[in-house]
């Protein structure tokens, strides 16, 4: 079996990562060396088309918490990075960035979505509510409430993208059952293991809401 | 014990099965005794986390959250080669770039640095007015590698012939603190040790065995995932480093940035607040550490630097992947004759590929033989990792003694009654067996059809730990108020919310009128929060404290009520006169009398009174271990190779238990990931570019809500007289005894044992013999 | 992630006009000069992106394009709209009611969270999961290079049919019913032409073209699903395993839709494969082996272990052959339940 990091086969050609430094390997004289000039400096700004945005920073104009924000952001910036940068709602989390965890759920029109996989310029008209704008006030969301009660966090960094999902689950679901919670978080990772106080949490609030 | 000393009599025994008293010399100005938990107004209550308020609402700040003005972002070159020589690397075009502040090289050609042995390790690093500028920088970084031979596999690295690692100069030796790993002993090839243990005489004790049970059993490489990634933000000033990293350790890494750069302590400042998860990853500064703040230096600024995913799974430690081969000798009553383990795991470039005392500590027998070795290869290095070692030892000798049982034809709880010397663990088999229904339990395969269900059982052992290097200070202000100080930090295990439970017992007051200020080496240094020590180091120090700062109120009270400070007695709120509590005043009241606007005592850590059974340094060890016994029932669909854990039931003991449902949280925490490790996770290299291949959160698979079983916690009282607490710790037996448990119910369901971790329907399938041979 | 432009076109032959190049040409055989390749939820691109498997110049978003998220009842079957979340097709009442094999697939897809951005049509275009193709360090057949490392290396997730030159599974599992169900799809250019393919022969194999799952064209979108009408009496069953009921991939999934006449015998019978090749597994075998059969535990046993004829396991992934011939049977006997 031949090596294919010996001969140069990983990584050939391709060149855009930089942390990872497998950047356009080519063999010279039997030592492989990185070379990674040209691709990786920074992108030109580029004369706009009508009708096209970017790649300069512009700005994008966003309904968060029902205040109207406008932020200049690259048409790159995800929702999350514009979430937690411009304007400083670092209650969203983004542990994996790949959309694997849940973490960094927020709600687009009431619809929880990973913001880590959402661009910024991609949310358009469509509401945005993040951890920040569950509460109203000085009075927690009923699941907020109930996380603290039935002690459904540890770390708690997984916390904000579980209440954000468990809250909309009850707004379409108000009575749910533990198989209902479990699928709803069925994309989230809780490294801590808080999941079956999440899910005790959960039907707690819901037994509050009917009351 | 120095200074002056008087006697109490503490509660002594599992309360459960019956509370007797043991009398104590303790140092004069500790608190007397504790009663138990059900005299007790707040202590062995479920009061709310402290900081839960600002985890569901995203208003606490982690590590990850922090931005400083004028904070640049650091990225990290890292090696995309198993195994190379940089011979020469070029940052200049890099340090043209118009957003960079400062470029590290790490692996300086030439340096020790220059051998690169994983894919991950740091070979430079740039600080930039962005993100995006410090990994555009990083492109512009042009290294020159020799790729040498490298060897990713233990098994391959433990042949004659194979790529070579380190050197005898290069190699490390002894293990980090805190890291019961082997690992010393000679080198030879890539394997270093073995470290021998040895008691009794092995050959005699097998000689004498009527019943041997033998097996290989191996254990995958596990990786932390902790939900916040390794990060730190570091402030170089003039006046003085002042660092917020995401550890388990304040002091510790203060002690090292101090050494590290050259500092006196006191112009070191360690700060966390929120802490996303560590798992024993985060007991350290880290190389991450030391680029941050070298690059803070050279640029004078605040640098970020937070790892990515990627970088957290490669490069910042995991449990080390083992192989053991065990045997277990006994007469027919069960009694052991002898055991021998011998054992290689690989930290991949470091040591701690030890499987730890499971095989030799936790049953009676006389004879023993351990030799454990540690097998270097081309990958990312080890860490602690919640219960290291034991864990992986416990697999393996817990299913010895379930095999041994059934050899016997005695059933695995009546074996162990007889075989294991710990009277808490007996009252948890007792407890536990009662509560999963363990006469269900019937013989292996049982079932007809092709789902099949069983029930398995297994144990934990784990030194019940204290860091004697402890102190927390406690402060009454004149207003009423009360705080807590010291840089003992909360990683999520609710030590917060503990402290605040042990001093609001003191002051008669509620846990929520205390101030609990932590995680900043600013207040007096506590423990570390690894080694499941946090609890039991830093809660008598705070009760000593608050019983000092008490008998001073009470003393500037007194007058007020009429009353000699003896007579008084601090509940429900109020300061009042014990035998007459018409003569009372409130809490509040009474700290309007200071003299000062608030009083304060700090206090250390003293010995456990009824002394340690070791002590290294700032670590000791209690003389009782922490037991701690779990149950599982699986469901085996033997078509489609899925185990499914549906039960568990985990009874554990932790000295004095202060806060039930945190302590709940945790060992279901513990259970899961003991669940995620026999099931599902695993790290995988290529075996021909030695890259892993899952690096994500998504194909290195985490257990899930749906695949949580039902899971029952239940914990002992178990009163010992050996603090001002008498508490200890819980995190690490709670992950110890899972993966056995679930693997022996499932020899109980299917009646093939399962000797290989993960637990995955290829090797459930491959064990039935349902895969069909290849030509 | 690189830096882009992003538009918004207001139709589809605006969109299919500026979409210059797929993202399979993009990443395998990228064309000199600027990129511009459509998004429609965004999931897959952005994960390509970030780990910089492809850097595109302008990003063409679908989403502005009026219509284009519109389930519609047509002819009894139903036309879906490339642009409709996998959420809002999994509990559309008609697909709940008259395909529920494809119901159980979307359920069973992600997570929510991605469910509720990621489209039908980005679901089926979506490129393999494979590590070593999403790995950049790894320069695969499917990325334009020569070696395909699942083949001697981590294959245990990988193909046990068709695996030359290249090892990948079709990521789609949503496709696994939609092709039992002999769904087509539409592919309209950008000077309005429209060509409509059955699901099946969209799909290409490594054998044909390595570089690319499907047979999309540069400046074509895919502008909708079409399910057709299905005879009363129409029987199916999904059924998918993973090592995970939480958020995971298949292991395997099997689609399985047939008819019986009056006498009880199957007179249509359609059995899929998902991520068992690397595109949706029609198993023919299985197929025959119901035809003219009354469907029992036995009848089901035989197609089941005829679902694998020709399967070649790799060397970590022959576990998938009991999976496939267990989930293959229970599918079988879910169906006519």
């Amino acid at each position: 079996m031949r090596n294919p990091t010996r001969d140069g086969q990983i990584a050939r050609g391709l060149s855009r990562r930089s942390f990872l430094s497998h950047s356009a390997v080519t063999t010279v004289g039997g030592v492989l060396t990185e070379t990674a000039l040209a691709v990786a400096g920074p992108a030109r700004a580029q004369t706009s088309e009508p009708g096209l945005v970017g790649p300069d920073a512009a700005p994008i104009a966003l309904t968060v918490n029902g205040v109207e924000r406008t932020v200049q952001a690259e048409p790159r910036s995800t929702l999350a990075e514009v979430l937690r940068g411009p304007l400083g709602l670092t209650g969203t989390k983004v542990p994996c960035d790949r959309g694997a965890c849940s973490a960094c759920t927020v709600w687009l029109d009431g619809e929880p979505v990973d913001s880590c996989m959402m661009l910024a310029v991609d949310v358009g008209g469509r509401a945005v509510t993040t951890i920040e704008g569950l509460a109203k006030g000085d009075d927690l969301h009923p699941v907020q409430a109930a996380f603290i009660e039935h002690d459904a966090l540890q770390c708690g960094f997984c916390t904000p993208g579980m209440v954000m999902s468990c809250a909309a689950l009850l707004q379409r679901n108000p009575h749910p059952t533990a198989d209902d919670v479990k699928g709803a978080i069925a994309g989230h990772i809780c490294r801590c293991g808080a999941y079956p106080h999440i899910v005790e949490a959960v039907l707690a609030a819901a037994q509050t809401a009917k009351a | 014990m120095a200074g002056p000393t008087r006697t109490e009599t503490f509660p002594a025994g599992i309360a459960s099965v019956g509370l007797t008293t043991v009398t104590r010399e303790i140092p004069a100005d500790e608190p007397p005794a504790l009663p138990p938990n059900g005299e007790l107004k707040v202590i062995g209550k479920p009061a709310p986390r402290q900081n839960g308020r600002a985890k569901v609402t995203g208003a606490i700040r982690y590590t990850f959250d922090i931005t400083l003005p004028g904070m640049l972002h650091a990225a990290v070159l890292r090696s995309a080669q198993p195994r190379a020589e940089v011979q020469a690397i070029d940052v200049s075009a890099a340090e043209r770039h118009p957003g960079v502040r400062a470029v590290i090289v790490l692996a300086q050609p030439g340096g020790p640095a220059a051998s690169l042995r994983y894919i991950g390790q740091p070979v430079a690093a740039a600080a930039a007015t962005s993100p995006e500028a410090a990994r555009e920088a990083l492109g512009l970084i042009r290294v020159d590698y020799k790729p040498l031979p490298f060897v990713t596999d233990m098994d391959a690295a433990r042949k004659p012939g194979a790529a070579l690692v380190f050197d005898a100069a290069s190699a490390p030796g002894a293990s980090p603190s805190a890291f019961p790993a082997p690992a010393t002993g000679a080198l030879e090839g890539n394997v270093r040790g073995p470290t021998a243990t040895r008691r009794g005489d092995p050959d005699a004790g097998f000689a004498q065995a009527e019943v041997v049970v033998e097996g290989e059993y191996s254990t995958q490489v596990q990786t932390h995932c902790c939900m916040e990634p390794h990060g730190i933000v570091a402030d170089w000033t003039a006046e003085g480093l002042t660092v917020h990293i995401s550890t388990q350790f304040t002091a510790g890494v203060r002690h090292e940035l101090a050494d590290v750069f050259g500092l006196p302590l006191s112009r070191v400042r360690v700060v966390v607040d929120g802490m996303g998860g560590g798992f024993g990853s985060k007991s350290q500064l880290g190389d991450y550490g030391r680029i941050a703040v070298r690059l803070s230096r050279q640029a004078r600024a605040p640098v970020r630097l937070v790892l990515s995913r990627e970088e957290e799974q490669i490069s910042v430690g995991n449990r080390a992947g083992t192989w053991q081969h065990l045997r277990v000798g006994a007469r027919k009553d069960g009694s052991l004759t002898a055991i021998s383990l011998q054992s290689y795991g690989t930290a991949g470039v470091t040591v701690g590929g030890g499987v730890g005392n499971s095989a030799e500590g936790l049953y009676t027998c006389p004879n023993f033989a351990g030799e454990q070795s540690d097998v270097f290869i081309d990958a990312g290095p080890a860490s602690a990792m919640r219960g290291p070692g034991n864990t992986q030892g416990a697999f393996a000798m817990e299913q010895a003694i379930d095999e041994l049982a059934e050899r016997l034809a005695i059933d695995p709880v009546v074996l162990r009654d007889r075989i294991d010397p710990s009277a808490v663990r007996r009252e948890e088999r007792r407890i536990g067996a009662a509560k999963i229904g363990w006469s269900r339990r019937r013989a292996p395969g049982a079932d007809k059809g092709p789902v099949k269900r069983g029930l398995g059982m297994a144990q934990s052992l784990w030194g019940a730990n204290v860091q004697i290097n402890s102190a927390c200070e406690v402060r009454v202000l004149r207003d009423g108020s009360v705080e807590v100080l010291s840089s003992v930090q909360d990683i999520g295990t609710g030590v917060t919310t503990v402290l605040a439970q042990v001093v609001a017992e003191v002051f008669g007051l509620q846990p929520a009128e205390i101030t609990v200020r932590i995680g900043d080496t600013d207040f007096p240094s506590g423990p570390p929060s690894y080694g499941s020590r946090t609890t039991a180091s830093i809660t008598p120090p705070a009760r000593t404290a608050a019983w000092r700062v008490l008998q001073r109120l009470l003393a500037q009270a007194a007058p007020a009520l009429n009353a000699n400070p003896e007579e008084l007695v601090a509940t429900g709120g109020r300061i009042q006169v014990r035998t007459d509590p018409s003569r009372s005043m409130a809490f509040r009241e009474a700290a309007a009398h200071l003299r000062t606007d608030g009083i304060s005592e700090t206090a250390g850590r003293s010995d456990d009174y009824g002394g340690f059974k070791r002590v290294t340094g700032d670590a000791a060890a209690a003389r009782e271990d922490l037991g701690g016994v779990q149950f599982a029932e699986v469901r085996v669909d033997t078509e489609t190779g899925v185990i499914r854990v549906e039960r568990v039931v985990a009874v554990h003991d932790c000295g004095r238990p202060i806060n039930p449902r945190q302590l709940e949280s945790q060992v279901q925490g513990g259970v899961l990931m003991g669940v995620s490790y026999a099931l599902y996770e695993n790290r995988l290299l290529d075996p021909h570019t030695g890259w892993m291949v899952n690096p994500n959160l998504e194909q290195y698979k985490l257990v899930g809500p749906r695949e949580t079983p039902d899971i029952e916690v239940a914990f002992l009282e178990f009163y010992q007289g050996n603090s001002a607490t008498d508490a200890y710790g819980v995190a690490e037996p709670a992950n110890i005894a899972t993966a056995p448990a679930i693997a022996n119910a499932v020899y109980n369901a299917i009646g093939v044992r399962l000797r290989a971790l993960p637990m995955t329907p290829a090797v459930v399938l491959a064990a039935l013999g349902k895969i069909p041979q290849r030509s | 992630m690189n830096r882009f432009a992003w538009t918004s076109p207001r139709t589809v032959s605006e969109a299919a006009a500026a979409a210059s190049v797929t993202v399979a040409d993009a990443i395998a055989r990228p064309p000199a000069g600027a990129k511009a390749i459509v998004k429609a939820g965004g999931i897959d691109l952005l994960d390509l992106m970030k780990e910089d498997l492809l850097a595109p110049d302008t990003l063409v978003n679908l989403r502005e394009i009026p219509g284009l998220n519109v389930v519609a009842e047509d002819a009894g079957g139903l036309r879906i709209g490339p642009m409709v979340t996998l959420a809002a097709l999994g509990s559309h009442a008609l697909v709940r009611q008259r395909y529920p094999a494809l119901a159980d697939a979307l359920g069973q897809s992600a997570s929510p969270q991605i469910r509720n951005v990621a489209t039908v049509g980005g679901n089926l275009l979506q490129r393999p999961r494979c590590w070593y193709f999403r790995s950049l360090a790894h320069h695969c057949t499917r990325k334009g290079g020569d070696h395909c490392f699942a083949l001697s290396g981590q294959n245990q997730y990988h193909a046990i049919f068709d695996h030359f030159p290249c090892a990948i599974v079709h990521p789609s599992t949503m496709a696994t019913p939609l092709v039992a169900l002999g769904a087509s799809v539409e592919l309209t250019d950008a000077a309005g032409a429209v060509r409509r393919p059955l699901l099946e022969d969209f799909f290409v194999s490594p054998s044909k073209d390595p570089h690319r799952e499907n047979d999309l064209r540069p400046q074509e979108i895919l502008t909708a699903v079409n399910l057709p009408a299905l005879p009363a009496g129409t029987r199916m069953a999904h059924l998918k395993q993973g090592e995970k009921d939480s958020f995971d991939w298949p292991l395997a999934d099997v689609a399985v839709v047939l008819r019986r006449g009056r006498d009880g015998r199957c007179t249509a019978a359609s059995v899929v494969l998902g991520a068992a090749a690397p595109t949706p597994h029609r198993a023919k075998a299985a197929e025959a082996a119901l035809l003219g059969k009354r469907i029992d535990e036995t009848v089901a046993r035989a197609a089941a272990s005829a679902a694998l004829d020709g399967a070649q396991p790799l060397s970590m992934n022959a576990y998938k052959l009991p999976l496939f011939e267990a989930l293959t049977r229970r599918a079988i006997l879910a169906a006519v339940a």
